[in-house]
């Protein structure tokens, strides 16, 4: 858990003259979850889109695996490995889960070596291929998402706020399958989140995300009390 | 009465065969592009050329195909690609296009008539009423490109990542597709349906500089009233290009002429989204 996969280093960013980010810098390790907490507006979103490449950065670099990918387009970013799960409009609702699934891998016969490995994570996706995106239940649409985040088996998964407007048990859900991604497959992940309790209990490490900073980090183990990030949290 | 159903049924194939790389030009790129009448005239020439040279009149149309999707390739990549954030700029540019190719046919052929020899010669027997046989391939022709393209779009990975950038586009290029790659193929496949077209249609009529304009409304027309959707040009040209043969035969050729783009304007005056998305 050593090698970083995913650096960046004084990352400042935004939308037209105004910074959204300011001289941020972090890292992301293979098989480990980083959690960026804050609360809405602080630029969460923007990070990972910086990132992936549909904003450009004023200034500072990304790297991934050691080469530089700042202002790289979001497909060669996709195609080097890296899954984005944006907040909205993540999936194709008038296509099926099959073909949402198939827009997650290069080719159709990666996609159908891969689909058996969905069975043990998501099988319920497995019953519903036929089956429009837009007609599933917002549950089994984050489903979906992470299905074809991970049948991508990508060595880096931009995550954002995944729990929104799930329930508990699915939530846990959530939080099972990417434990097992980072464990079993190696993979890297940023999570964005809000929801703290999750968060903590996925993550190796967390950030937090203010007014375009980050204004506290550290290894979830060290966290004593959730109280200060709670209160970084709250409305 | 059979012979007026073969005229609708042969028509709406026409409409269908010319309208195509209009949809999918405009389904994908959200261009409308206006050189479509060019490329149409451009397969016209290439017919009269193919039979000019004394070749096999078929050849014109794989020719025409190949060579304006090669040439569709080239023009989205120097002309509309540079123009994608300006969607304004690109229509004109393909609207000077389209004014520039048929000035460099008027000056290589002329401003007269040309004609391109018929594939399919004499008529064949349709329940006792001798019909021209090209008129009636066109039929078969219109069937094949419909589920030709029906085919690509649903059945093909190029099809999935074309409606994947229909559908949205960042998400499309999140997940690795070439948004760039799929509108330039688009762009040529569009262009090689054009000129293909026009050279199909040739040889029921003439080719001249501007052979290609009258289709270009009606294409438009039928294609801003199908939305993106192949069965919804299929309808629309059944339906508007029937309303044209029934006009021109029971009340006048001229008025004919004008049916499809009047029944277009009524339709999108009572249905603004035509009638794929009604």
């Amino acid at each position: 858990m050593n090698q970083e996969l995913l650096s960046v280093q004084g990352l400042t960013s935004g939308y037209g003259t105004a910074a959204v980010l300011r001289n941020i810098s972090l890292g992301v390790s293979k098989g480990e979850i980083v959690v960026l907490l804050g609360k809405n507006g602080m630029g969460k979103s923007t990070l990972l889109k910086t990132i992936m490449g549909f904003v450009s950065p004023f200034s500072g670099t990304v790297s991934l695996d050691g080469d530089d990918v700042t202002n790289i387009r979001p497909h060669m970013m996709a195609r080097s490995g890296v899954a984005h799960t944006p907040q909205e409009h993540t999936l194709f609702p008038d296509l099926t889960v099959e073909e949402n699934l198939r827009l997650g891998v290069a080719s159709n016969r990666l996609f159908h070596e891969r689909l058996p490995s969905l069975e043990t994570l998501f099988p319920r996706m497995l019953e519903r291929l036929k089956q429009r995106a837009g007609t599933l239940s917002g549950g089994e649409q984050k489903m979906l998402l992470m299905s074809r985040g991970l049948i991508a088996q990508p060595k880096l998964m931009l995550i954002d706020e995944v729990s929104e407007g799930l329930q508990p048990a699915m939530v846990d859900r959530m939080g099972e399958v990417l434990i097992r991604a980072r464990d079993e497959l190696g993979i890297a992940v940023l999570l964005v989140e809000q929801n703290l309790d999750f968060a903590l209990s996925v993550a190796n490490r967390f950030m937090v995300l203010k007014l375009g900073e980050i204004v506290e980090q550290g290894n979830v183990d060290d966290v004593a009390s959730t109280q200060t990030l709670s209160n970084h949290l709250a409305v | 009465m059979e012979a007026l159903a073969l005229d609708i049924l042969t028509t709406a194939a026409i409409l269908f065969v010319v309208s195509t790389g209009l949809m999918i030009i405009l389904g994908v790129m959200k261009l409308i592009n206006f050189a479509h009448g060019a490329f149409l005239t451009t397969g016209g020439y290439i017919a009269y050329l193919v039979g000019a040279a004394g070749l096999n009149p078929w050849l014109a149309v794989p020719a025409a195909a190949v060579l304006g999707f090669l040439a569709g390739l080239v023009i989205e990549r120097t002309i509309i690609r540079p123009l994608y954030h300006r969607p304004l700029d690109a229509i004109l540019a393909t609207w000077g296009l389209g004014i520039v190719i048929g000035q460099v046919f008027a000056l290589t052929f002329g401003r007269g008539v040309q004609f391109a020899p018929s594939p399919i010669l004499g008529t064949i027997d349709v329940f006792g009423n001798e019909y021209s046989g090209y008129r009636l391939a066109m039929l078969a022709v219109a069937i094949v490109l419909a589920v030709a393209l029906s085919a690509l779009l649903s059945f093909t990975r190029f099809g999935l990542n074309a409606r994947a950038v229909i559908a949205n586009e960042p998400l499309a290029r999140g997940l690795g597709i070439d948004s760039a790659n799929v509108r330039s193929i688009t762009f040529g496949l569009g262009a090689g349906l054009a000129c293909a077209a026009g050279a199909l249609i040739t040889p029921l009529l003439s080719v001249d500089p501007n052979m290609g304009l009258p289709w270009l409304v009606n294409s438009f027309m039928l294609v801003m009233i199908s939305g993106v959707s192949f069965p919804s040009l299929l309808v629309a040209s059944l339906l508007l290009g029937g309303s044209q043969v029934l006009v021109s035969t029971y009340i006048s050729p001229i008025l004919g002429g004008m049916t499809i783009v009047v029944l277009a304007a009524l339709i999108l005056r009572l249905k603004p989204k035509g009638f794929s998305r009604a």
